[in-house]
């Protein structure tokens, strides 16, 4: 009794200390972007609000905004479709193929992302690639690939066999059966992994540091460049918006899945 | 009778089906007639989904042929056969409602809009689902799942519909309805009805002809009766109803009637030619025996173990020459009041006992 509780107090506490080293950095970023100085520090006199005016009107803070959810949106797409065709390709297959297809597709995931850098420079330096959005969009759709066929395999792994057959056996060509029954039942992994590919896409920097030097401008890399040569604390700011608006979403996301 | 009655629809040539060294379908050779309700039927494993997925076009033969009113549909695709097909677990389209599943392969055969609708109503109505209609699959039950199921498969007039272990999921009462309703709908439609099921029962109750299946091959043919009566083998006369089996020495035949010895025992059995060679195996039902005190009967036995089951009480005899003998009869007019331990009598008619082919 005695040991057992203290096996339970000193879980407990470990699990605090865990959550608190995830979290505490986030907290961190909160105070300092509203600093009232113009460098990387703590308030001193009081609070202010003009690092987040900053982002807000700064074009340079702007366009890298914007080119970075071009890029999202564009990677999700592909992503999605090329993940979902896979995915969804695999499943008819199952034989033994499919299966050795499947896990070299995710693959990626293990191989350290410097790595996939290097190999995406050399190919794209040939390909002309390099600097340019779409060289971007394209290594990023590589990279999100792997999440969006596992969520899609995850989503088809309940789906009935026998269920494709019937729509064959009523008439249904391969093609309409894919589109009709198929897909829909894939759908909630689609969508799950058109968001995962999005945010993949929107946080990578290793691959965009290689890939491009001044025509691309994503918001990581701003956020990388801003904190080499100045120590402005719009960093700060811009950190703290997208916070923000992730944990929105995650508590729109499972505010709709508990309905 | 192992022909249809009626001119043949589907005829399947010599089909052979392999997965590595299981030899899921023998070379089977089978004529289906217009307008028939014939059942596939026999134990798990004996190659009935196989023999109804290449009928539907799922399962490529690797050698056979399957003609469909003369016209080779080898080589068709599932979608270009037109054969209407119910699965085991129903395989509804979970995403659609039931009017969406109903109206599924009307669509794709391009109906005109208020052709489906009225379509899709009459189907309901077929199946008494009216009402229904707005339900997504998840929201019915199983028996009602399964009727749906039914709806779509006929809705677009296939001429031929093959139902694989369609009742299976549902539980015993439930079955027994919709046996009676399929029966139904097949004798007021006229669609030829290919039935998998593993179930002697569902079989002998639905069916007009039933292929009875082991390991791939067809080991007999023909209409419930005919087979309950006259089993071939012992294997059919084990697996549709039970059986006593009895080897038998045959010392002499004469007016359609063969004496016959087993277990320091004879008695005569009604057959057209005795078995050559003078040995044989003979199956009696046992329900053809009848029970009587001591002495009533040619035989003498005593009583091992019943089991009462309503309806029937099934006995099982000890005789010192035939071994143990399974008897059932009915409860409310037994010779006697089955009890362990009871000494009596026994004996069956001359038309009880079938020789086997196999013996
Ligand atoms: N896809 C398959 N791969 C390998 N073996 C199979 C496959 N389908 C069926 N079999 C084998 O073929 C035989 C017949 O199977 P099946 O037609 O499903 O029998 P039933 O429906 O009568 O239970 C079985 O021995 C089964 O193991
Ligand atoms: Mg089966």
């Amino acid at each position: 009794m005695q040991k057992a509780s203290f096996f339970r107090i000193a879980m407990r506490t470990g699990a605090w200390m865990v959550l608190a080293f995830l979290l505490l950095p986030m907290l961190v970023v909160v105070p300092v972007s509203l600093t009232d100085h113009s460098y990387i520090s703590l308030p001193g006199q009081g609070l202010s609000l003009a690092h987040y005016v900053n982002y807000f009107t700064n074009p340079r803070w702007l366009e890298a905004t914007w080119q970075s959810v071009v890029i999202g949106v564009a990677v999700s797409a592909l992503a999605t479709l090329l993940g979902t065709a896979f995915a969804v390709g695999c499943w008819f297959l199952s034989d033994f193929w499919a299966t050795v297809a499947r896990w070299v597709l995710i693959t990626p995931l293990l191989v350290p992302p410097v790595v996939q850098a290097l190999g995406f420079y050399r190919f794209w330096v040939q390909l002309g690639l390099i600097d340019t959005l779409g060289g971007v969009i394209l290594a990023h759709t590589l990279l999100a690939l792997p999440y969006v066929t596992i969520s899609v395999f995850a989503a088809l792994a309940n789906l009935d066999r026998r269920i494709p057959q019937a729509a064959r056996s009523l008439g249904a060509s391969v093609w309409t059966t894919v589109i009709s029954v198929v897909v829909p039942a894939a759908r909630p992994g689609m969508l799950a992994g058109a968001l995962f590919a999005f945010i993949v896409s929107f946080d990578e920097i290793v691959a965009v540091l290689f890939l491009t030097v001044r025509n691309v401008q994503t918001l990581p890399k701003m956020i990388w460049q801003g904190i080499q040569d100045n120590i402005d604390p719009t960093i700060a700011a811009v950190a703290t918006v997208l916070t923000l608006l992730t944990a929105s979403i995650m508590v729109v996301v499972s505010l709709r899945r508990r309905n | 009778m192992t022909a249809p009655s009626s001119p043949s629809v589907l005829s399947i040539r010599k089909a052979v089906k392999r997965y590595g060294t299981v030899q899921a379908l023998g070379g089977i050779e089978l004529d289906i007639g217009e307008g028939e309700f014939l059942t596939l039927l026999g134990p798990s494993g004996s190659g009935k989904t196989t023999l109804l997925t290449a009928i539907a076009g799922f399962t490529g033969l690797d050698e056979g042929r399957l003609v469909l009113r003369g016209k080779d549909i080898t080589d068709l695709p599932p979608d270009r056969r037109d054969f209407g097909m119910v699965f085991q677990g129903y395989a509804l389209f979970p995403t659609m409602n039931v009017r969406n599943n109903i109206a599924f392969p009307l669509k794709v055969r391009k109906w005109k809009p208020a052709d489906i609708q009225a379509r899709v109503e009459e189907c309901l109505a077929l199946v008494q689902m009216e009402g229904f209609a707005d339900r997504m699959p998840s929201q019915l039950s199983g028996g009602q799942q399964q009727r749906v199921a039914l709806a779509r498969a006929l809705s677009f007039r296939p001429s031929v519909l093959l139902l694989d272990e369609p009742l299976s999921a549902l539980d015993k009462k439930l079955r027994a309805d919709l046996q009676w309703e399929l029966k139904d709908l097949h004798r007021k439609l006229g669609v030829t009805f290919i039935y998998v099921t593993h179930d002697q029962d569902e079989a002998l109750s639905m069916s007009d002809r039933i292929v009875i299946l082991k390991d791939g091959l067809v080991q007999q043919i023909g209409e419930p009766g005919a087979l309950y009566n006259a089993p071939r083998t012992t294997f059919v006369a084990d697996f549709l109803g039970k059986s006593n089996f009895l080897d038998v020495e045959v010392e002499g035949f004469a007016g359609g009637r063969a004496r016959c010895r087993a277990g320091g025992e004879s008695f005569e059995v009604a057959t057209e030619a005795p078995p050559a060679g003078g040995r044989g195996r003979v199956a009696l039902r046992p329900e053809r025996i009848r029970l009587a005190p001591p002495k009533g009967a040619a035989f003498e036995g005593a009583i091992r173990q019943t089991s009462y089951l309503g309806e029937r009480c099934h006995v099982i005899l000890d005789h010192p020459g035939f071994g143990q003998i399974l008897v059932s009869c009915p409860t409310w007019k037994s010779g006697v009041v089955p009890e362990d331990g009871l000494p009596v009598s026994f004996d069956w008619d001359a038309d009880a006992c079938v020789f086997l082919e196999d013996a």
